[in-house]
């Protein structure tokens, strides 16, 4: 077992390896202005992103900002789309609007957002939240609208109370669904928020980046990269990790149909 | 296969019963009715707002559908629109292309699999955006930098759904085809295609989402021409008309996008479940 462990990690890990040394030892002498050796693009990722106060810097105003319009997204989506989902006739009518509003490519409402609700924090919140709510809202249509008819019809006999059939039933049919629909807006989500940081001036990941495009300070450039791509990552697997601790009963069932058939 | 971002709704052993080919006609009218009604509302807020919100804020929807018309007989216009669909268009069919094939070949071998998993999987995560700094400065604000910006963000869930849906053969219909040794062709044709084809879509959704996204964004952010450098332009000229007309066609573009796709999914899984579940709906 623990052999076998051991052979899998291996597997994973030796191709990233293979890469970065081939990535340090290629550009080790190079002297482009634009892909500067791997050495020099980890010293400044380590004076930009590991040194605690730089990184607080950068990182916090955009985690915040990530978490409300990210939040407000899952948050709205769920409810709304529950609702949409069981009301059909409300979801038929407002399909031609929805599907107009969905269609808008979230980035190009930026300057629309600008006018409407100034360059400050609410602004980006709301772009972030805007995003990536159609993913969110729409998973939890056709999850709430996929439940299977013998549930709710066995919650009827059984006398089941609306909360009871929403909290205990539709939701948590619902849910496999819902949480595909929110790891695609969560991709969505980072890329708005580096969008908006673009604007006004209070910090985080975008603005950073935006600040060392205008010096050209390149290797901060990539600094920022790699930065970004170890932040999305991290979330990911925090995002894994909640996934199968709220969706245990769903691998459970599904393990148990397997053996079954 | 439950915790995937399928969107191709997994088919469940229980099938709806079969329903009436066709909805009365009564309540496809009366839904039609609904449908135009909401659409009215929705202008009526967008009018309403228009002049209870501080002047300039938000255009009228004649006024902005006013200034669309006119924009629409000038040849710039349709000079920005054609840049966009072609980067898009471009950018998509290089994803495909590439993408597709390549998930497919290393989701057939586990060794690729494994091997490749960290890798992608940390490329996927870096918010596309990131690197339109680095694209801007080494290839300047034209289409080639939008193009190589698209490609770059879209093609990993292309890529990363083709590697997962080449490992999703239905184990018993694999099993089968072992056991009566069918020929390879065959298999790969009958069994190992329409197997992987629902989650190849599923990653080509999300991929062409992202496409025209980033398209918009490499223009409205690195100015390159497009739809997304004309709404940036008109923001810094104050001209709310024209940002709400370009803001609109980008929408009419991406509603075009997601019917041509709709279309599209229908036909190639016909066949699926999900698909003829929507039909008895």
């Amino acid at each position: 077992m623990n052999k076998r462990l051991l052979r899998d990690l291996g597997l994973e890990i030796w191709l990233p390896i293979v890469l970065v040394v081939v990535w340090w030892f290629a550009s080790a002498s190079s002297t482009s202005f634009y892909f500067p050796p791997l050495s020099k693009i980890m010293e400044s990722f380590a004076a930009d992103w590991l040194d605690p106060t730089q990184a607080f810097d950068n990182l916090l105003p955009s985690l915040a900002l990530l978490g409300m319009g990210y939040g407000l997204a899952l948050v709205s989506g769920v409810v709304i789309g529950t609702l949409f989902g069981l009301v059909t006739p409300l979801e038929e009518a407002a399909r031609p609007v929805l599907e107009f509003l969905r269609a808008i490519p979230g980035v190009a409402l930026l300057p629309v957002f600008i006018v409407l609700f100034g360059i400050d924090q609410p602004m980006k919140v709301l772009l972030i939240a805007f995003g990536s709510f159609w993913p969110v809202f729409l998973n939890t249509v056709d999850g709430v609208r996929g439940i299977e008819p013998l549930l709710l019809d066995v919650a009827g006999v059984f006398r089941l109370g609306r909360a009871r059939r929403l909290f205990s039933i539709i939701l948590p049919g619902a849910s496999p669904q819902i949480f595909a629909g929110a790891r695609t807006a969560l991709a969505i989500s980072l890329i708005i928020m580096v969008v908006a940081e673009t604007v006004g001036g209070s910090g985080g990941v975008g603005y950073f980046l935006l600040d060392a495009q205008r010096n050209f300070r390149v290797q901060s450039m990539w600094g920022a990269i790699i930065a970004l791509g170890i932040l999305g990552y991290l979330l990911n697997i925090a995002f894994r990790i909640i996934e199968r601790l709220v969706l245990r009963w769903h691998r459970l069932q599904q393990a148990r149909l397997e053996s079954n058939s | 296969m439950s915790t995937s971002p399928s969107a191709v709704a997994p088919a469940t052993a229980s099938e709806r019963a079969p329903r009436p080919a066709r909805q009365p006609r009564a309540g496809r009218t009366r839904r039609l009715v609904t449908q135009l009604g909401a659409v009215a509302l929705a202008f009526l807020v967008w009018w309403v707002a228009s002049f209870t919100l501080p002047i300039g804020v938000m255009p009228s929807p004649v006024a902005t559908f006013v200034r669309l018309g006119a924009l629409a007989s000038v040849p710039e216009f349709w000079a920005a629109f054609g840049t966009t669909v072609a980067t898009f268009a471009a950018a998509l069919a290089f994803c495909t292309v590439v993408g597709i094939p390549l998930g497919l070949a290393i989701g057939s071998s586990s060794f690729a699999t494994q091997s490749t998993r960290l890798v992608f999987d940390f490329l996927r995560t870096i918010p596309p955006i990131a690197i339109l700094p680095l694209v801007l400065l080494t290839i300047g604000a034209n289409f080639q930098m939008v193009l190589t910006l698209t490609i770059l963000g879209a093609i990993w869930p292309i890529l990363i759904q083709s590697i997962y849906a080449a490992r999703q053969g239905e184990a018993l219909l694999v099993e089968m085809a072992t056991s009566y040794q069918v020929p390879r062709g065959w298999f790969i044709r009958h069994i190992f295609f329409p197997g992987a084809l629902p989650f190849v879509m599923t990653g080509l959704r999300i991929g062409t989402t992202i496409c025209l996204l980033l398209t918009i964004t490499g223009e409205l952010l690195g100015g390159a021409p497009g739809l997304g450098f004309e709404i940036a332009d008109a923001q810094a000229f104050y001209d709310n008309e024209r940002m709400y007309a370009y803001v609109i066609v980008s929408a009419a573009l991406g509603l075009l996008v997601n019917a041509g796709f709709y279309a599209l999914q229908r036909r190639l899984l016909r066949w699926h479940p999900s698909v003829r579940r929507e039909d008895a709906r």
